[in-house]
Parts: structure tokens; sequence; C-alpha cells
């Protein structure tokens, strides 16, 4: 009897115990799989984000110092000329980077991998404003040169970034096993 | 009846999730076992339909089958927390391993040392009621270890961990209260399959997305040989003040 009796006791507390730990609730959400994010960079080729050295690109010391000296002001215009094509040409990869990290994503779900229409339309905006913000900072560059908006050309970076995180997230709901399937199918797609 | 329909729907409807984006590859032992549900289930209800002299011996024998069966998700969540070649699974596997059969032990122990069986039932209660305990007691440690570890759970482990460790437990109080007083049988009769849909019904919530748990971060060796160099010292120094 008191066998049976302790059983009911324990087996409440266990129950107990479950529903605490349900109502403490879980990890924090949102954040992708490290190795999804390793994964995406693998699949897609990322030309404007994996640029390392935007930081010197925007960095206007040289410009400044060539035009001190008057002799060499035809220099440093020069010098202007072309960090403002390569900021330019920068721009464009960040934007195709974009591009590309969204139809990434709109293939892995079109391949049923689950996401909600909420996701998705959150996905559309963040592509949306950070496209019109690129296009922005691009028509500032064209207007004023290359060094008039360095901290915001620089964070234009991570605006790819949070996109891969997104498509990261996504790719994260499958097994890595399936991973090298999608890679070769999305090899073959935009092929 | 409609509750018997329910879990079967609900079984193959846990089926199909596994089978889809192949899930099955990473939860093997609970396919296993969401398999053997839905397979002895059916049988169950076929029983229960057209050989209904024999149903309640089948129920018995088949739920003691289902005893044994459930430590496969038992090893899904410990397999899953801690995975195999990683240092925490190295670290605790001995022991918890040691732990399990421990209880595995106890669990028969309580199970022959529990002389008034009235009834067929009531071998089987107390078969069901020692072994649930011992595996809502294993998950709850699995669990806690991996708490104490900071070992985040994704959404799949998580619900399957929860609503196994809750549907256990609950079938361990609530058959011994059964098997305390008759008057509680008709609640035993009631309670006890709609806790077993409640947890197909979160299994299937946990399955529904692909979410398994994140890989546990380790570090290199020259960090723990500096964390142990540094303990020692921390020690040392402790020794020091206390024995001036």
């Amino acid at each position: 009897m008191i066998n049976v009796t302790l059983f009911a006791i324990l087996g409440l507390v266990l129950f107990g115990s479950f529903i605490f730990i349900a109502l403490q609730g879980g990890r924090k959400k949102g954040l992708p799989d490290s190795s999804a994010v390793r994964a995406v960079t693998q699949i897609i080729n990322l030309e404007g984000s994996s640029f390392a050295n935007a930081r010197r690109l925007l960095d206007d010391t040289d410009y400044q110092t060539l035009c001190s000296n008057p002799d060499l002001r035809k220099l440093a215009e020069k010098l202007r000329r072309e960090r403002k094509q390569l900021v330019l040409m920068w721009i464009s990869m960040l934007q195709s980077d974009l591009i590309t990290l969204w139809q990434f994503r709109r293939f892995l779900v079109q391949r049923g991998v689950p996401s909600s229409l909420k996701e998705e339309l959150s996905t559309l905006q963040a592509l949306a404003m950070s496209f019109a913000l690129l296009v922005f900072i691009k028509l500032s560059i064209r207007t004023v040169g290359p060094f008039a908006l360095p901290r915001a050309t620089r964070q234009a970076g991570q605006l790819v970034d949070s996109m891969s995180k997104g498509a990261a997230v996504v790719l994260g709901r499958i097994p890595a096993a399936g991973w090298a399937e999608i890679e070769r199918s999305w090899a073959n797609s935009a092929a | 009846m409609v509750l018997f329909v329910t879990a079967v729907a609900l079984e193959l409807a846990a089926v199909y999730l596994l089978l889809r984006h192949g899930l099955w590859r990473v939860y093997a032992s609970l396919s296993l076992y969401v398999t053997w549900l839905l397979a002895g289930n059916f049988a169950l209800l076929v029983v229960y339909l057209y050989f209904p002299s024999v149903y309640p011996s089948y129920y018995w024998h088949s739920d003691s089958i289902d005893i044994v069966l459930r430590l496969l998700v038992v090893w899904e969540v410990f397999h899953q927390t801690f995975p195999r070649g990683s240092g925490l699974n190295r670290t605790l596997s001995k022991g918890l391993g040691i732990a399990a059969f421990c209880l595995l032990v106890f669990a028969c122990a309580t199970f022959w040392g529990y002389q008034n069986y009235a009834s067929l039932r009531s071998v089987h209660l107390a078969l069901d009621r020692s072994f649930g305990f011992v595996q809502a007691v294993m998950i709850l440690g699995t669990l806690l270890m991996a708490r104490y570890y900071g070992v985040n759970y994704g959404r799949n482990v998580r619900g399957i961990a929860l609503a196994f460790g809750g549907w256990v437990s609950l079938s361990t109080a609530n058959n011994a209260m059964a098997d305390l007083t008759n008057s509680f049988l008709p609640y035993w009769y009631y309670l006890r399959p709609l806790s077993f849909v409640f947890m197909m019904a979160v299994w299937i919530w946990a399955l529904w997305v692909y979410e398994p748990n994140p890989p546990i971060m380790e570090s290199d060796a020259a960090a723990l040989s500096q964390w142990t160099e540094e303990w020692n010292r921390t020690i040392s120094t402790a020794r020091t003040i206390i024995r001036p």
C-alpha cells in the first residue's frame, strides 16, 4: 500500500516538474545555427559581402593627403574618381547578393521547407527597404562622392549579412544531411 | 472509441511528419517507437471491432511491449541532447549509464516486490507504473543535466521530451491511484488515453518544423588547460586563506 501511495505522490511531483519546465519557456528564437550560416555562404557565392576592405575603400586619408599638396590635386581627383567607381561597383555587388539571397530563400520554400506567410512578408519588406537604402547610397555617391557618407556606406554590407542569416534560418529547418542535395539543385537551377 | 480513432489519426500524422524531409533519419529511435504505436494501436482497433473477446488480453500484452519500447524515446532524448562524440557525452555517458541501470534494477525490484496482484490488470498496472516512473526520472534527469550545462533545446526534442515525460509521470500517478482505490478506475479509463492524445498532439506540434538542438559549442584543449590552471590557483589561494 505504501509502495503504491508513494508512486502516486512521486508521479504527481514528476508531472508538476515537467509542467514547470514547460512553462519556463525554451531557447531564444530567430538565431540561425552557425553551421547553417556557413552552409549558406558555401552554397551561394556572395561577392559583395565577402569583400573585407570596405573601411579602407571609404577612407579619405590618402585623398586628403594628396589634396594638401597643390601639385597633386589632379592625382587626388583621379583617385576620387576611381574610388567612386569601385564603391559603386561594390554597392552593385551587394544589391546582386541581396537578390541572390532572396532567390535562394524562395528556392528553399519552393522545395517544401516550412515558412510562415508572416516570415515571407517580413523578408520581402527587408529586401525592399535594403534595396531602397542601397539605391539611395548609390545616388549619394554619384552626387557628393565616395567619402561623403562613409559610415552609411560601410553599414550597407550588414544588410546582406542580415538577409544571409534569414536564409540560414530557413535552411536550418531541414536536416544537414539534405544540404548537399540543396546545393546541387541550386547550382543546377542557377546554371 | 472517439479517443481511440483520434489517437490512431495523430499517430498517422506523426509518422507522416517524420517521413517528410527525412526526419526519421535524424530521429530514428523515435520513428521506430511512433511506427510501433501506429501498428500496435491499429491492430488494437481491429481486435476491438472484430474479436472483442480477446481484446482485454491483447490490450494488456501490447501495453507491456509498449512499456519496454518507451525506452527508445528516452534514448532519443538523451542521444539528441548529448550527441555521440561531444565532450559532454564522453564526460556523462558512463555515469548516466550506471544511473540508468540502477533505475532499471529499481523498476524491476518494485515490480517484483509488489505481491498483491488482485487481477491481470494489477500486474500490468504495477509494471506500467514502475517503468513509467523510471522513464520519467530518466527524462527529467536528462533535462536537468542539460540545463545545468547550458545545453539549449530545439523545438523538436523539447516538445518530445516534455510531452513524453508529462504523459508517463501522469500515467504513473494515475494507475497507482487506480490500484489504491477502485473508485478511481473510471477516471483512469479516460485520463490515460486523454493524456496520450495530448502527448501525440504536442509531438505533432514539435515535429511540424525541423528545429533540432543547436550544436554544443566546445572549448579547445588550450582553454580547458588554462581554466584548470586558474582553478588550481584559486583553490590553493582559498586553502591559504583558510589555513594561514
